[in-house]
């Protein structure tokens, strides 16, 4: 059966080749059997790779040691749910399930847009089949996840046990969805680049590509977070590692694309500036993988045998190279003849805001980069750590907070400072307020924490900004159609949801923005060596000692479980039960906080180590707010739905406008 | 067995990329000649919904107090002067079609 893996992966690559070839042909040559042919190609090659995965995952759940994939990442007592996980755990397998994914978001694109004959159509499709040959090649001939072992041992070494939580499960396929979601985007902006078809047709058919894949990388990167928090046990969910970052980067420059294209929509300009943001965007996805696969890079997220970091830098630069060199080609097609209308306008705001998404996305590429550089050049690998990036991006990643309040109450087109006054009396005087009532809470001792204090006053502000808008809106609407509050909120929503998906995405932002100012801010933690009956004050909680556990959970896994009562106000309100899981083969034990979350704070406690005596080690944190981090995603989640859910209004707009250049000109081309 | 599933599979991709090599075409052409009215056309319907949509946008924020009196009528008349001149332009396109003329001798890229 792996033969068959094997093989299926050859003949996708040999069907990929022949399919960018014979598009190329057909296109050139006006040949339309061999574009009929070439155009079987993408489903063919979706349709081997799905053979290969499947038979790879089959190895995995029949526990197939004789590849050497299966006997790295899995073994006989591993659950079928970390077996599945397995698969993209290390990085043949990764790179077969980002090809998988890559396969199949093409095939889709294919059908979206087979029956429309439009002319970027087949040089999309060439796109998307010279990135997924780039893949093939990989796997077939630099790392095979079908290498056969000579001798099949009996067992297999195992999934590394951080892998072996559920948030690892759904983070990598999630920023999986989101880093190769962004490829549709790209194929089409070259395509557009390649047949000068410059106007904002391929936007408009990209733009639902965008929005899921930005939805997936935002998504990804929250539950990465969660997993660092729950896994990692040093207290924290972001470390500015240069694996984070790389996720990072992609979502900050598609986050900037997605609010400069509106202005392209409304006023036909910036189209270099948008074509080269969503051209940044997916070099930002692939930067990314060279990252992790480079091996240049030290990182818990990096994979084992990073070997492939020639081959992506390589690849990289080929991208960079045609991506600027299309752009310099088409630039006097590019030019925009229309101007701002005023400087004071919703789009100069997007304007700045794309300035400050740049700008935290190239402090935070320099210092993912630097330690590269440093070594290459002096020979010194210098570490560049948080200190670093709160310098540069919270003053920045303020502005940026101040600018999601003040964006939605700037007029499109044209404002004046006497309404932007108006407009603003409220969340200013909100804002005010609230820093009076915090000014005696909240400890003002350091330089962050005033750039806290600094957050949540902008947070309450940019608040009030975005309910304001809400709360005029809806009354705007009671009074035209003397409809109720909430159906005039309700019909508000749903008629305009791009817009107030929008918002409420922003106010997921303000939540993150909160939780994260809060954690970082106010977090505090202590150690200490605890015997049985003994107790350890941290805040308002007293945790006592009560007992320690061993138990055997399968044949190579030892539980250590720790059990602390926890009281606060003189009451016990729960038992902590932080955990040391040791898994047979491993050198270090693993282990697993435990967490009691509420809005207000967690309590996060590690078993730190343990003793024979029965005492044990534990580090606790409390760590305020956090949960404000995944709420922010939720709210993220359910504004991008509302956002990205079909409009009937324009699906209606554009049948009519078809239907229109039918009658006005036959055949339509559209 | 594995050599004749790899047979199999290789003899159903030869056939479905093989068959549209040799089967009758019903076109001639893969795409219709780029006509630059056309393009022009439907850049313009494309530009004259954006433009009633930007004044709808415009009313909405006069209602919800984010522009004074004089730039909201500013605005308007502006971006009715820019609709009027779209929907001239698409009339000027519509007319020429009727009447057979074209707009442009150009052509741009045809396939």
């Amino acid at each position: 059966m792996n033969d068959i893996g094997e093989f299926a992966l050859l003949l996708a690559l040999a069907t990929a080749i022949y399919g960018l070839v014979s598009y190329v042909m057909a296109v050139k040559g006006n040949r339309v059997d061999l574009y009929f042919s070439a155009d079987k190609t993408p489903v063919i090659v979706f349709g081997c790779v799905f053979v290969s995965s499947a038979v790879l995952l089959r190895a995995f759940m029949i526990n197939d040691f004789s590849l050497q994939y299966v006997w790295a990442y899995s073994n006989i007592e591993l659950e079928t749910f970390y077996k599945i996980s397995s698969f993209w755990g290390g990085q043949k397998g990764s790179l077969l399930f980002w090809t998988l994914l890559l396969t199949a978001y093409t095939t889709i694109a294919y059908y979206q847009n087979k029956k429309k004959r439009l002319e970027v159509f087949p040089y999309a499709m060439c796109v998307c089949l010279s990135i997924t040959i780039f893949f093939l090649l990989l796997l077939n001939f630099s790392t095979n996840p079908f290498e056969r072992l000579p001798l099949p041992p009996e067992d297999g070494r195992g999934l590394n046990p951080l892998l072996q939580n559920y948030w690892m499960v759904i983070h990598p396929p999630t920023l999986y969805l989101g880093y190769v979601g962004f490829t549709i985007p790209f194929a089409f902006a070259m395509a557009a680049l390649i047949t000068k078809n410059l106007d904002d047709s391929w936007i408009r058919l990209t733009r639902k590509w965008t929005l899921v894949s930005w939805f997936f990388l935002c998504m990804g990167n929250l539950f990465g977070a969660q997993w660092a928090y729950v896994e990692l046990g040093w207290g924290g969910y972001w470390a500015w590692d240069p694996v984070e970052n790389a996720a990072f980067m992609p979502l900050l420059v598609a986050t900037a694309y997605l609010h400069s294209v509106m202005i392209q929509e409304r006023k036909d300009m910036m189209k270099v500036w948008n074509m080269s943001l969503i051209l940044l965007t997916f070099v930002m996805t692939i930067f990314g993988t060279f990252i992790t696969r480079s091996g240049l890079i030290q990182s818990v997220h990096t994979f084992d045998e990073a070997t492939l970091g020639y081959y992506f830098l390589g690849f990289l630069f080929f991208v960079i190279l045609c991506s600027a060199v299309m752009i310099i080609k088409r630039l006097s097609l590019l030019k925009s003849k229309n101007e701002l209308d005023s400087f004071l306008s919703r789009e100069s705001s997007f304007l700045f805001n794309n300035l400050l998404l740049l700008g935290i996305a190239f402090a935070t590429f320099w210092g993912t980069i630097f330690p590269i550089i440093s070594e290459a050049v002096r020979g010194v690998k210098i570490t560049v750590g948080p200190p670093f990036y709160n310098q540069v991006n919270v003053p920045i990643g303020l502005a940026l907070l101040a600018l999601i309040g003040i964006g939605p109450l700037i007029a499109w087109r044209k404002a004046s400072w006497g309404n932007l006054k108006k407009n603003f009396k409220l969340p200013v005087i909100a804002g005010l307020i609230g820093g009076a009532i915090l000014f005696p809470i909240v400890p003002l001792n350091s330089k962050a924490e005033l750039f806290t204090y600094a957050t949540f006053i902008l947070c309450i502000f940019v608040m009030v900004c975005i309910l304001s808008e809400f709360y005029k809106g809806a009354m705007a609407r009671m009074q035209l159609n003397k409809e109720p509050f909430v159906k005039a909120l309700g019909i508000l929503i749903w008629k305009n949801k791009r817009r107030y998906g929008g918002y409420l995405v922003h106010i997921g932002v303000v939540c993150i923005f909160a939780g994260i100012a809060g954690s970082q801010a106010y977090s505090v933690h202590t150690e200490k060596l605890l015997k049985i009956g003994e107790t350890l004050e941290i805040r308002d909680y007293t945790l006592r000692h009560k007992d320690l556990k061993a138990i055997q959970q399968t044949d190579i896994k030892t539980r250590i479980i720790a059990l602390l009562e926890v009281e606060k106000d003189g009451k016990v309100i729960y038992v902590s039960k932080p955990e040391k899981e040791i898994y047979k083969g491993q050198n270090q034990p693993v282990s697993e906080v435990a967490l009691h979350s509420t809005w207000k704070e967690d309590l996060y406690v590690i078993l730190a180590d343990y003793r024979e005596d029965m005492s044990i080690t534990i580090k606790v944190y409390v760590n305020p707010m956090v949960s404000w981090l995944w709420k922010g995603g939720l709210i993220i989640a359910i504004g991008t739905l509302i956002a990205m859910w079909p409009d009937r209004l324009e699906r209606r707009r554009r049948l009519e406008r078809m239907k229109k250049q039918e009658l006005a000109f036959s055949p339509a081309q559209e | 067995m594995v050599h004749f599933f790899q047979l199999l599979f290789v003899v159903v991709i030869l056939g479905l990329v093989g068959i549209p090599l040799f089967s009758p075409k019903t076109i001639k052409n893969l795409f219709v000649s780029r006509d630059p009215a056309l393009e022009e056309y439907k850049h313009l319907l494309v530009r004259k919904e954006e433009v009633l949509l930007s004044i709808k946008e415009l009313e909405f924020d006069f209602k919800t107090g984010k522009l004074s009196d004089s730039d909201y009528a500013s605005m308007k008349e502006k971006l009715q002067m820019e609709a009027v001149s779209i929907l001239e332009k698409i009339d000027i396109l519509e007319n020429n079609k009727k009447t057979g003329k074209k707009a442009s001798s150009e052509k741009i890229g045809a396939v």
